[in-house]
């Protein structure tokens, strides 16, 4: 168990981390996410001790872990964004050193090191220098490091990051392995990643946290829902009055470029306009070139929670103009955001005791 | 601390920076030891000690110039600064692991009075005398070394300062003959050191108001001192800048004095860099 509470962390003036606060149960997998820079790594740092907040408390299985530190530590695995192993060691030598730090005893180090070895297929590179290994050895080198000793709470940053296809799989299916026993906390950039492993995700986006949930309530609660993309044909205002006998659309929701007159209209739950819509374009006389639906997934709410800008949106298609789309996302980010954080606070309510 | 000690000890051979101290002591210490002893028939190791403590100028800054800088640029020190080890153990070890290494070519330069038994009178015990003097201050050199390592990321500007506070400590007795002993300048000198300590005070707390105390509070004590007894002030340049001055303590010590002072100047030397070493991993962790 992970509590976390009022966080903050300043360089100099600068908020790395704004007052955050959360709670991981035992037995979770929680997914860590935003963009570069917006105080994952901090975090993570702080919940292993390596540095101190400027305000604020992390406590480990309800220790502290600058209070009670070596308590709180031996029950913490860390894996940091850059693997922390000594290129002038082997890979053998190096789990044992690491084994060794932790505190295990002597008679039980050899299998705990060989049996690591084991699960993360580093036997064959065992007697290596770690100089010689590739990205991808080196951080199963460093995930095996943070697994030994069988620590109770894992905290891993990016630990996907520099592996291949292949060894993406292994690790997702180790790091599931782990769930039952286990408090898995794993930053990451990438939602695909998160979103099939974790049963919860955080997300920050500069220094705070923007939702909290489940990936599934995330994707429905954020109210992102489908989206219909229309293509027609005709003059903007014969297609909006058209697309207004049947729904309510905002202006800005309809752009218009050379294809065509883009309109984008929000359905709420089950609701298929398709028809409906069809049908009344065509009465107006504005034939539909292209119809698709679109539904918003985590990579869209992340984008949305963590990019208020966000000129590489995803929503953004179908060259529709960059300026009218920009203040669609803006005006979208500003109430999604007010329901995960919401969310987020209905979520913490329920987790304190 | 004895994982961090062996893997330490481990990595300095293989990493050849173990090689190269033991390598380079031996080989001036082993020159030297030819020169006066061999050649031109000194019967103590006094002048090969001294004209030895040249090497420091090289050993000292390649055995501690990696101890931290190196783990801190390789990010390797979010291993040891998570793991549930005290900074006291994981300072120490290191420490101990650089020691020993620098003790294998003093074991080595034991010998060289055993070689001398052949050719006369016996001076065995300020010989040892000697070589614990050249020990010592080694190992209070390495300490400090050590401390500056903690202090940057870079192995090479450590280095560098090492040499410089090798340097420093070891000319300051042939500059005092050129320092004023006035009263005057021994009051703008504390006065001078005041403001340091009041930096060194915001550096290390970040509290501007305090430092300000501080550099009032000394600078008043100076001033007032100097005014009202200025007898107190002359010649207490030199007495602070003692402090620093290894090469006197050293040649004390070397000169066949076993005086416990000389003793304490360079184990506190150790004791404090270990101190200082474990404050300045500590407060990077809250900076």
């Amino acid at each position: 168990m992970i509590q976390v509470r009022h966080l903050t962390k300043l360089y100099g003036d600068f908020a790395a981390v704004k007052d955050i606060s959360f709670e991981i149960e035992d037995g979770t997998i929680c997914g860590f996410l935003g963009p570069n820079g917006a105080g994952k790594s901090t975090t993570l740092n702080i919940l292993t001790g390596y540095t101190a907040p400027t305000e604020g408390e992390v406590l480990i299985d309800g220790r502290d872990i600058l209070k009670e530190a070596e308590e709180a530590r031996r029950s913490t695995g860390f894996l940091p964004e850059i693997p922390p192993v000594y290129p002038d060691l082997t890979v053998y030598e190096y789990l044992s050193f690491a084994a060794q730090l932790k505190g295990i005893k002597k008679r039980e180090r050899e299998e705990e090191v060989r049996f690591r070895m084991e699960q993360l297929n580093l036997t064959e590179v065992k007697d290596r220098l770690i100089r010689n290994l590739s990205k991808g050895f080196r951080q199963r080198v460093g995930f095996a490091g943070a697994l030994l000793g069988d620590p109770g709470v894992l905290i891993l940053d990016e630990p996907m990051a520099g592996l291949d296809p292949k060894q993406i799989l292994e690790t997702r299916e180790l790091i599931r392995s782990l769930k039952n026993d286990h408090t898995v906390i794993l930053s990451s950039h990438i939602l695909s990643e998160v979103s099939e492993i974790c049963d919860r995700v955080l997300i920050i986006s500069e220094g705070e946290i923007v939702a909290a949930d489940t990936p599934e309530h995330l994707e429905s609660a954020s109210g992102a829902g489908t989206v219909l993309c229309i293509t027609a044909s005709g003059s903007l205002d014969r297609v909006l009055s058209a697309v207004r006998t049947v729904t309510e659309v905002r202006e800005d929701n309809v752009t218009e470029s050379e294809s065509g007159v883009q309109v984008r209209v929000r359905l709420r739950d089950g609701e298929d306009l398709r028809l409906r819509l069809s049908e009344a374009l065509f009465a107006a006389g504005c034939p539909i070139l292209e119809m698709k639906q679109e539904k918003a997934d985590l990579e869209n709410i992340f984008l949305m929670l963590t990019d208020e800008t966000g000129s590489g949106n995803s929503l953004q298609e179908d060259g529709a103009g960059s300026g009218s789309s920009q203040e669609e996302t803006g005006g979208g980010s500003g109430q999604e955001e007010t329901g995960a954080q919401k969310a987020a606070a209905a979520d913490r309510g329920e987790e304190r005791p | 601390m004895t994982a961090i000690y062996k893997k330490e000890l481990r990595s300095m051979f293989t990493n050849m920076s173990g090689a190269i101290a033991i390598a380079v002591m031996l080989l001036v210490t082993g020159l030297m030891f030819r020169f006066y002893n061999l050649h031109n028939g000194v019967l103590t190791l006094h002048y090969t000690v001294s004209n030895s403590a040249l090497v420091f100028y090289i050993v000292i800054p390649v055995l501690s110039m990696r101890s931290f800088a190196e783990e801190r640029r390789q990010k390797t020190d979010q291993l040891l600064l998570t793991a549930p080890v005290g900074l006291l153990r994981i300072v120490l070890g290191k420490y101990l692991a650089i020691v020993t290494v620098f003790a294998i070519p003093v074991l080595v330069m034991c010998t060289y009075p055993l070689i001398m038994l052949s050719f006369g009178p016996e001076t065995l015990l300020w010989d040892y005398t000697c070589l614990l003097a050249f020990f010592f201050m080694g190992c209070a050199y390495l300490s400090v070394g050590m401390f500056i390592s903690s202090c940057t990321e870079s192995p090479v500007i450590a280095a560098i300062l090492t040499i410089l506070f090798v340097f420093a400590t070891q000319m300051l007795s042939s500059i005092f003959t050129m320092i004023s002993g006035t009263a005057l300048t021994a009051m703008l000198f504390l006065t001078a050191l005041s403001v340091l300590i009041s930096l060194l005070v915001y550096m290390m707390t970040g509290h501007y108001a305090l430092s300000m105390i501080v550099l009032a509070g000394l600078g008043a004590a100076c001033i007032a001192g100097y005014v009202l007894r200025p007898d107190l002030f002359s010649g207490r340049t030199e007495s602070v800048l003692r402090i620093l001055d290894f090469s006197t303590h050293f040649s004390d010590f070397a000169g066949g004095v076993f005086a416990i002072p000389n003793l304490m100047f360079f184990l506190s030397y150790a004791a404090v860099g270990v101190l200082l070493t474990i404050q300045s991993l500590d407060k990077r962790r809250w900076s």
